[in-house]
């Protein structure tokens, strides 16, 4: 098919906000007065052609509403061809709206929540930056190119990340998310190239056709490898270090890339790649534990921190978690993984901002701590933030419930003992959730000396309320009006197994859970006092305020051994040279014998060792002869 | 020569191994030996045997080339410079590298042998050609070479110019020192000599009773000190003049007492 | 016995001998030109000559002969080597031609000759003297490179490799600032190199001594009649590939990488990182393929063990170095192991990919260094990685341009090293040598650590009174530079038009 009408635009939407981005970061201080508002217009305009398209998309039949322009041919050598080729069906779709309108309300909203930053022409550049990239990363046909626009969000993320340089945390963390994301996208360069081997092509459509010749060893390593690639970017276990430190960038940063859209672009990679998936059961099963695990990982640090927008960070890998989940539970769960993070993408950038405008308010104190009865002084800030919070806790007819609700159903539907454990986290999600709105909001006054809690101006509260509606409506507007089923149906497939109770059951089993999560957290944080000083807790607690040791294990097991090699390396390979060339620099006129014969040293060591080279390459030919 | 092994006779045989292990003993001679001159004629023994295995062995143009090239010019060249620098200096043989020698020894010993009993096993079992053969088809050693040179590798002929010209140039650039004042006349340097007061008249050369032939070596003067005057400049400079031993001037003392007072 | 005179396919050979001529015009220049037009006359025919060859190779590129005997291929992957070899050339020459960014001069000593720190070497930088002798060995060096991606004999091959190299190390001793850094890294590089060429003619006396001849065909004929024991040509492959591995920067061959990167001046590091690793990956593919074909299963498992060693050595020591030139020469030892990977392939992909990868890497490489070469303070260059931090509030434009490189070498997509990267790796899948690849990758990792530190420091801490300023080029510079970054991402975005040529080019004929 190809670009009729409003589609030949297609490369346009990527286009704009790339423009936008060159223009900002490359125009200098010219562009400091009117910059960030091209920003926000680029994206806007974005977003306005994203629906136009849903709506013409909408008004083809559905087996032909996948859109496929190229724009020129990209590499062409022997068997790999490559276009730089772009695909618009139902999935991209969903992903360009969720990108291009959350996208536009967090630039929105930076405009008020960064006006005082000297760098922030440089900030809606890398924003901007950020957007063109994840829209080539959905829209992409074919994994080359998707594997372009995966490495330029990451570039993105990590220039946010550190976008205050000068708190040293900052760089720290920035570096951490590149390093962590770096092993993720070993697994997805890997995969890119086993599947260039297997299938001679890295067109989805190529691809996904020639799935049935492949043996299933191959695809089962083909979707590990993926899945490595998907842990890395969504920051699932084991990979998941970077995202709770990746906080320490500005707040429309973290509700916009580290929970809306980026860190989901792993969960669009599975459902993208469902076919391999399909036919590689291992793969999925595994799929399906890393997600397990990281429901519970991230509830549980949700649950200890007390940094809110770590704690919403736990919370983000915990959803995430959910949906990975669900992709690993193939076709029964595909839809309502995609469904989750919609619905997410929205009410966690309505809680995030919120978030921000709770800091803001608060002079950019993050301790939960620290905050208490503010849900008079921040009535706007407030009621968006219960709206999220309902949302995300599952309460009908909140967005949240719809998709949450979907996929515990789709867990009881491949196997009791994973259903229940989804309503376990479910409740875990109630109680941590409580806890934040209960220690910001609600209970006592315990702010720091000089703090005036204020509502935040009208550019930030306008997006809050766009996203608070978002929360409570858009998972029945998906459900029931935009019939999201059968709009994903061609793209991922769809199946559904019986299960031994009527889904009512299942709906009213979790909502006790939850609310019995909820009232134990409320309990705990708003009826009684909240101390200032967090008090010792558990030893679960306390592994959870250290990420359940992530970053020790990070540093015992891959850290410190290769700094040690480096060292070691470097010392065997040049035998204190740069100590030797540092003194040389520092005494230049000091010519001696001495230093002299010293040089003549590290030449004959130089010669030692390829001595050494030359009888090893002589062994390694004649040993192994054929 | 185009016969099997076993078919060498007697003369050949002997003077393989002589000739042989004089150019091993040559070689290891010249790295053992601590004074530069000594490993410099070690080494001219080493290309001089290797020269007479060449002849032996049919390539009489190609050891010719050895005796004059190599033997004749280069290393006479390197004997000169050793001279310049004096013949007496030695450098320190003490290995500063922890483990640098006995590393160096067991690669050497591991590739040495590698390469003996692979080079040797691949040559028993298969016949030596010789070059009789090669030889006689264009009519002569000389003439054959003549041919190669100036038909199939007359690019790569021409590109050792290149390489000739490189190496001469950059010896100019690297060892040329060219002038930024303009050049004294005769009357300006005798009139500079005697204006600062110095040593009008010539330098003692190192002979006078000197006990090394070596430049690095200064002239004891009568009173058996040492005239740092009479080594050269360069020499002086990079803290290269050589010690004298004390027996020396007390025998210079001894000889020269009472002529002076 | 009568002579019959050689004939030699003058066409073919047009762009070397243009070259060659000029380089001993350009002797002449410097014997007879007064000095004070000297750089100016060498500067005009310097770049008169390498553009007049590049024009000449590209008007060649259709022929596939074999001349001087058969000691010499030009064929489609030699036009292409030779061609980049002089568009790098340009580009590095216009790096050496700069004369505004150190305030007393060019990048050269004013006479290699005046000792380091004495009255002779003050007076000749007061006097503004500069070395012109600079130009007749660039000219010599890019000679002996066109040679030696052609050389289809051992013979040749070894003439061409020291034509090369000679004035390489002449160049890496002649640094204006840090004099005795530069020297030391000088004479080790010679007498490692010298050292390094006698493993190499070593081994081509024992290929004649199993083959009864020094030319890749009868090499490869030999091969293939003569069966059973064939130590004597392994051994005599394992001493010619000591020699190349040398010149690549390839484990455990690769110490003189670091001192020499760090000690030449830094323009002449530029020319020799992009073209030397050219030439010298051109001449070991076509020894390989061409003469050793025959033996592939043997060096296959060579090259695994070199390819892994650089790559990891390679990224791993350039972790913790903390001088800018040092660690990228770590960078090309560990680039030459990525491009192994596709020497290893031993296919046409494989080596379509090589010589891609050597294209991107080559200009990436020229602009890296030319962004040296215009940091500095007041001591010189400012190659202390130190000294970078906050770079990109100083000067936004380098450093965002030197970030591109950074990328482009950490193989980041939308940059020529993604498009190299992934072709050499591809073709290592595609040739079964998936573990490999593995390593390959996750070298590339540890490697775009190192390469992203460079870019956290320049963007993510603040200027420090130590930071470096950048120096305004002239234009000799902001072409080299311009042309650098700009190929580097036209190479990530619109790789269409090279990987056509490359194709169209071929293999190596026999």
């Amino acid at each position: 098919m190809t670009e009729p009408g409003i589609f030949s635009l297609l490369w346009v939407l990527i286009a704009l906000p790339l423009a936008g981005a060159a223009i900002l970061l490359f125009g200098g201080r010219r562009t400091d007065r009117w910059g960030p508002y091209l920003g926000v217009l680029t994206v806007c305009t974005s977003a306005v052609i994203g629906v136009l398209m849903l709506l013409g998309l909408m008004a083809l039949p559905a087996e032909e509403r996948s859109i496929t322009q190229t724009v020129y041919s990209w590499i062409a050598v022997g068997s790999l061809q490559v276009d730089f080729a772009l695909q618009l069906d139902q999935l991209s779709m969903v992903f360009v709206l969720l990108i291009t309108i959350v996208g536009a309300l967090i630039h929105i909203y930076s405009l008020g929540y960064m006006a005082h930053d000297p760098d922030r022409r440089k900030f809606f550049g890398y924003l901007n930056l950020f957007v063109a990239a994840m829209l080539l990363l959905v829209l992409a046909n074919n994994y080359l190119l998707l594997y372009v626009g995966w490495e330029g969000v990451g570039l993105a993320s990590y220039l946010l990340i550190g976008f205050w340089q000068y708190k040293p945390s900052a760089a720290a963390a920035a570096k951490k998310a590149f390093i962590i994301n770096r092993v993720g996208d070993v697994g997805l360069s890997l995969a890119i190239m086993l599947i260039f081997v297997t299938f001679g092509s890295v067109t989805f459509g190529e691809v996904f056709g020639q799935v049935g010749e492949a043996s299933e060893g191959t695809l089962t390593a083909i979707g590990l490898l993926l899945l490595l690639a998907a842990a890395g970017k969504s920051a699932q276990f084991p990979l998941q270090a970077w995202l709770l430190d990746a906080m320490e960038g500005p707040t429309p940063v973290s509700a916009l890339i580290h929970a809306a859209t980026m860190v989901t672009a792993g969960v669009y990679l599975i459902v993208r790649s469902h076919v391999i998936f399909d036919a590689a059961v291992w793969a999925a099963t595994a799929v399906v534990v890393v997600g397990l695990i990281t429901i519970f990982m991230g509830a549980i640090i949700g649950s200890a921190k007390d940094d809110i927008k770590k704690s919403l960070a736990g919370s983000t890998m915990s959803q995430i978690g959910y949906m990975v989940f669900a992709a690993g539970l193939g076709p029964i769960g595909y839809i309502f993984a995609i469904f989750h993070l919609l619905t997410h993408g929205v009410f966690k950038a309505g809680l995030f901002l919120g978030a921000g405008s709770v800091m803001h308010g608060m002079n950019d104190d993050v301790n939960m701590r620290r905050y208490g009865t503010l849900k008079g002084l921040m009535v706007i800030t407030f009621v968006t933030f219960m709206a999220g919070y309902l949302a995300i806790i599952g309460i009908p007819p909140f967005a949240g419930f719809w998709s949450k609700d979907e996929i515990i159903h789709a867990a009881f539907e491949r196997n009791a003992l994973i259903g229940v454990a989804t309503i376990l986290a479910a409740g875990i999600t109630g109680f941590y959730m409580t806890r934040m709105i209960a220690m910001t909001f609600f209970g006592k006054a315990r702010w720091e000396e000089g703090v005036h809690p204020h509502e935040s101006p009208k550019v930030m509260t306008i997006p809050l309320i766009i996203l608070a509606i978002g929360s409570t409506l858009l998972g029945m507007a998906l459900l029931f009006w935009g019939n999201i089923e059968s709009w994903l149906e061609p793209v991922t497939g769809f199946a559904s197994e019986p299960t031994p109770f009527p889904t009512w059951v299942y709906i009213v089993v979790t909502l006790i859970v939850v609310i019995i999560g909820a009232i134990i957290g409320w309990v705990m944080y708003a009826r009684r006092p909240v101390p200032i000083e967090a008090p010792r807790g558990s030893w679960l607690t306390r592994a959870a305020r250290k990420d359940l040791y992530g970053d020790a294990v990070n540093d015992a097991l891959v850290v410190r051994p290769s700094f040690a090699l480096s060292k070691a390396l470097t010392i065997f390979d040049a035998r204190g040279v740069d100590g030797f060339v540092n003194g040389l620099a520092g005494s230049v006129g000091a010519i001696s014998g001495r230093l002299r014969r010293t040089q003549t040293g590290f030449a004959r060591s130089y010669a030692l060792s390829m001595v050494g080279g030359a009888l090893l390459v002589a062994l390694a030919l004649v040993l192994v002869q054929s | 020569m185009t016969e099997a092994v076993s078919d060498f006779n007697l003369g050949e045989t002997i003077v393989f191994w002589v000739c042989g292990g004089l150019a091993v003993l040559g070689a290891l001679g010249m790295i053992i030996s601590r004074k530069a001159v000594h490993s410099a004629l070690f080494i001219a023994l080493t290309m001089i045997n290797l020269a007479i295995l060449y002849v032996a062995n049919a390539a009489p143009f190609l050891g010719m080339v050895q005796v004059i090239v190599y033997t004749g010019a280069v290393m006479m060249l390197f004997l000169f410079v050793l001279m310049v620098v004096g013949v007496d200096s030695s450098d320190s043989l003490v290995e500063t590298i922890k483990g640098q020698r006995f590393a160096g020894l067991l690669l050497g010993i591991g590739l040495g042998l590698l390469l003996t009993v692979g080079i040797g096993s691949a040559l028993t079992t298969s016949g030596d050609i010789g070059l009789t053969a090669a030889n006689d088809a264009a009519g002569g050693n000389v003439q054959g070479l003549a041919q190669l040179m100036f038909d199939d590798y007359v690019v790569a002929f021409q590109a050792t110019a290149a390489l000739l010209i490189t190496a001469a140039v950059g010896a100019m650039v690297l060892a040329h020192r060219e002038r930024w004042t303009p050049r004294k006349s005769q009357p300006e340097l005798s009139e500079e000599r005697f204006r600062d007061g110095g040593h009008p008249g010539n330098r003692p050369s190192p002979g006078v009773y000197a006990r090394h032939n070596a430049v690095d070596t200064p002239a004891l003067l009568p009173d058996g000190s040492t005239s740092l005057d009479s080594v050269p400049g360069p020499l002086r400079a990079r803290d290269d003049v050589r010690d004298v031993d004390p027996a020396d001037v007390d025998e210079i003392r001894e000889l020269t007492k009472g002529v002076d007072s | 016995m009568e002579f019959i005179s050689p004939e030699l396919d003058y066409a073919a050979l047009a762009p070397m001998i243009v070259v060659g001529v000029a380089a001993i015009i350009s002797v002449l220049v410097e014997a007879f030109a007064p000095r004070s037009v000297r750089r100016f006359l060498q500067l005009v025919l310097v770049f008169t000559t390498l553009i007049g060859a590049l024009v000449l190779v590209v008007l060649n590129s259709g022929m596939r002969v074999l001349t001087g005997g058969q000691s010499i291929a030009l064929d489609g992957p030699a036009w292409i080597m030779q061609g980049t070899i002089l568009i790098l050339a340009i580009l590095g020459g216009l790096l050496m031609a700069e004369g505004g960014v150190d305030p007393s001069g060019d990048a050269f000593a004013p006479r290699a000759s005046a000792l380091p720190g004495s009255e002779d070497e003050r007076q000749f930088t007061i006097r503004g003297y500069l070395q012109t002798e600079v130009w007749p060995f660039l000219l010599f060096a890019v000679l002996g490179m066109m040679l030696f991606v052609a050389s289809n004999d051992l013979l040749m091959m070894f003439i061409a490799l020291e034509v090369m190299s000679l004035p390489l190390y002449l160049l890496a001793g002649m640094a204006r600032r840090r004099r005795l850094l530069s020297q030391e890294a000088a004479l080790k590089y010679f007498l490692l190199g010298a050292f390094s060429s006698a493993f190499f003619l070593f081994g081509a006396a024992l290929i004649y001594g199993y083959s009864g001849s020094i030319a890749f065909g009868p090499i490869s004929f030999a091969i293939t009649t003569k069966a059973g024991e064939n130590t004597l040509l392994l051994i005599g492959i394992a001493m010619l590939l000591v020699g190349l591995f040398f010149k690549i920067g390839a484990v455990p061959f690769h110490q003189w990488t670091p001192d020499v990167y760090q000690g030449a001046p830094t323009p002449v590091t530029g020319m020799m990182a992009a073209t030397v690793k050219v030439a010298a990956f051109g001449a070991l593919m076509r020894l390989l393929y061409v003469a050793f074909g025959g033996v592939r299963w043997d060096w296959e498992i060579l090259l695994w063990i070199v390819a892994i060693l650089s790559m990891l050595v390679g990224s791993i020591i350039a972790i913790s170095q903390s001088d800018i030139k040092r660690m990228l020469a770590y960078s090309s030892i560990a680039q030459a192991g990525f491009i192994l990977v596709g020497v290893v392939a031993a296919s046409p992909q494989g080596l379509a990919s090589v010589l891609f990868y050597l294209i991107a890497y080559g200009f990436t490489t020229i602009g890296a260094f030319a962004v040296i070469s215009l940091v500095r303070n007041a001591s010189g260059e400012a190659t202390s990685i130190r000294d970078w931090a906050g770079l990109g509030k100083k000067s936004p434009l380098i450093a965002a341009i030197f970030s591109v490189f950074m990328l482009s070498l950490a193989g980041i997509p939308l940059t020529g090293g993604f498009i190299g990267k992934w072709g050499v790796f591809a073709a290592g899948v595609a040739a079964g040598d998936a573990w490999l690849v593995i390593v390959a990758v996750i070298a590339s990792v540890i490697a775009a650590f190192f390469y992203v530190r460079v870019i956290v420091l320049m963007y993510f801490a603040d200027p420090t009174p130590d930071t470096a300023a950048v120096v305004i080029p002239s234009g000799f510079t902001t072409v080299s530079l311009a042309a650098g970054a700009t190929l580097t991402i036209a190479l990530g975005i619109v790789p269409q038009p090279i990987l056509d040529i490359i194709a169209n080019a071929g293999v190596f004929i026999r």
